[in-house]
């Protein structure tokens, strides 16, 4: 056994003490960085997780820029700097050298500070490669945190701010459900783009709706072949017959077409019974009727309707 | 304060290359934390990979080298460490040249988690200007995946160095046996020692041949991750 020359701690105390230093140490540690603090008791259920309220300036301004731009890297995935700005709470709660935000002192707020300074700055967020915020993007940010930084301030009550700008979204081209959408018509579609090549095509690739140009066909497109048509009439929604030998002899069929929104019969043999046929389509935005015999009475109602009329001056 | 009694014989039981891998993992490791919190990225490199070499060095040394730094000396079964923590309990502590069973345990889950730490560093990045040396070898995603084991590898780290040091306190506090200063001299007291226990020490040179082995390795891959795209 080994030799023993001195007083000794008995194991209960030494490691009750032990157990008050970590505990001591971890409150030292949450002390220092209060980030961690924080965190620490929101996730001991000891303090209220702080949100934003859902039309606040935060939320409507701050949080979808910081989601667009910022997130990459300071999100759930990665926390560059030990920072997360994918919620108000993260937000606040700064990085692992601190606050990033001080409410109401936008220029000594690193979240400011850091995307203000010119790109070439190594300091610079987002870094060098990545598209630096704009101006309106850096000011959103500036105003949200010389107002306090608030989760509840609402959208409107923040003076100078810039107009809020809708992105544009452009839903996502889906192929699968396009064949779907087409798959009831494909046959006849087929059978329509074998006997007429070059008439009917679909609107988009990701798109049931038809296009027919039947104007390059000139003078061999009549009346006969505007039957062909009939099955696929009513998923039309642009159709040009410009140029045809298409008579008042098609009005049915063209009268068929209940989602054509676009309809080009320049220079045809048509006339107003056409014209009058044309009534039920609600959808139809737009006709071109010049070179034809149609008269002002006939398109008077289409008009009423609020659908654009391409006629030749002297029918006006 | 001298725990020992003062005429009590030393007897050198850790050779050298044990002792500074020792405190070079210490200051390596502290270093790596404070670059890295600092973002001192080339420096958290250079200290990262010098680790990497002391611990493929380690890993040697812990098959070639003296008796009291071979794996086959502080690597025992379960059993047998259970049975050291019951001799500890019970006040009968039973005595080890070197590592006891529960401190080469502690050893050889050092290694193994520090190994793992600057392995998966040599992967990671920090999402701005850095790159692991081989991260760029992967997506990165996968590269990112990896740079958050690294994240909690550390936190690893820093559990079982709290627990290192517990242990440390326990036998200098509550068993009056100082494990500090003969990792810093490499003699303990005789009293302290086996019965009968017969140490070899490996020869130096075959320690800085091994070092220099293992540090070629970490250069090796430092130009590996250098001459990526």
């Amino acid at each position: 056994m080994a030799g023993e020359t001195s007083a000794r701690l008995s194991a209960p105390v030494y490691f009750i003490s032990v157990a008050l230093l970590t505990l001591a140490g971890f409150g030292a540690a949450m002390l220092a960085r209060p980030a961690f603090g924080h965190a620490v008791l929101q996730w001991a259920g000891l303090e209220p997780v702080p949100r934003a309220l859902p039309a606040s300036f935060y939320a409507v301004r701050v949080e979808p820029l910081l989601k667009d731009r910022c997130i990459g890297c300071h999100g759930e995935s990665r926390q560059k700097a030990g920072l997360r700005l994918d919620s108000f709470a993260e937000v606040m709660l700064g990085s692992r050298h601190g606050a990033v935000v001080r409410p109401g002192d936008a220029r000594h707020s690193e979240l400011f500070t850091r995307i203000s300074l010119p790109p070439s700055d190594d300091k610079a967020m987002p870094p060098s490669g990545k598209t630096p915020l704009t101006d309106d993007e850096v000011t959103v940010i500036r105003l949200w945190i010389a107002n306090g930084a608030s989760a509840s301030l609402p959208a409107g009550a923040v003076k100078g701010a810039p107009k809020l700008v809708k992105p544009v979204v452009i839903p996502e081209l889906d192929p699968a459900r396009a064949a779907r959408q087409r798959a009831p018509l494909a046959a006849a579609v087929q059978q329509v783009q074998r006997r007429l090549p070059g008439v009917v095509g679909y609107e988009s690739r990701g798109s049931a709706e038809l296009e027919v140009d039947a104007s390059l066909m000139g003078l061999r497109f009549g009346d006969a072949e505007l039957a062909m048509l009939a099955p696929l009439a009513a998923h039309i929604v642009r159709a040009n017959f410009s140029d045809t030998a298409i008579t008042d002899a098609s009005a049915s069929t063209l009268a068929a077409m209940t989602g054509l929104e676009r309809l080009r019969l320049a220079d045809t043999r048509i006339s107003d019974n056409t014209i009058r046929a044309l009534a039920p389509l609600k959808k139809l935005r737009s006709l071109t009727a010049t070179g034809t015999k149609v008269t002002d009475e006939s398109l008077a109602s289409l008009r009423q309707k609020g659908v654009a009329i391409y006629a030749d001056p002297d029918v006006h | 304060m001298s725990i020992e009694t003062a005429h009590d014989k030393k007897v050198l039981v850790w050779d050298l290359p044990v002792r500074l891998f020792h405190w070079c993992v210490v200051a390596l490791v502290f270093t790596s934390w404070l670059s890295a919190d600092q973002g001192w990225m080339t420096i958290h490199l250079a200290s990262g990979l010098t680790l990497l070499a002391l611990l493929l060095f380690r890993l040697g040394w812990g098959l070639f080298g003296s008796t009291t730094a071979r794996f086959s000396d502080f690597l025992h079964p379960p059993r047998r460490v259970l049975g050291y923590l019951k001799s500890l309990k019970d006040g009968d502590r039973l005595l080890y040249a070197g590592h006891n069973p529960a401190g080469g345990l502690m050893v050889m889950a050092m290694i193994l988690v520090l190994l793992a730490q600057a392995l998966t560093g040599l992967f990671a990045n920090d999402g701005l200007h850095f790159n692991g040396p081989l991260a760029l070898l992967l997506p990165s995603e996968t590269s990112d995946s990896i740079t958050s084991i690294h994240r909690l590898i550390f936190d690893a780290i820093l559990v079982l160095t709290w627990c290192h040091i517990v242990a440390v306190g326990f036998y200098l506090l509550v068993k009056r046996d100082n494990l500090v200063l003969p990792m810093l001299t490499g003699r303990k007291p005789h009293s302290h020692m086996p019965q009968g226990v017969n140490l070899t020490f490996t020869r130096l040179t075959i320690a800085l041949l091994l070092f220099f082995l293992s540090a070629g390795i970490a250069t090796w891959i430092l130009f590996q991750g250098a001459s990526l795209p």
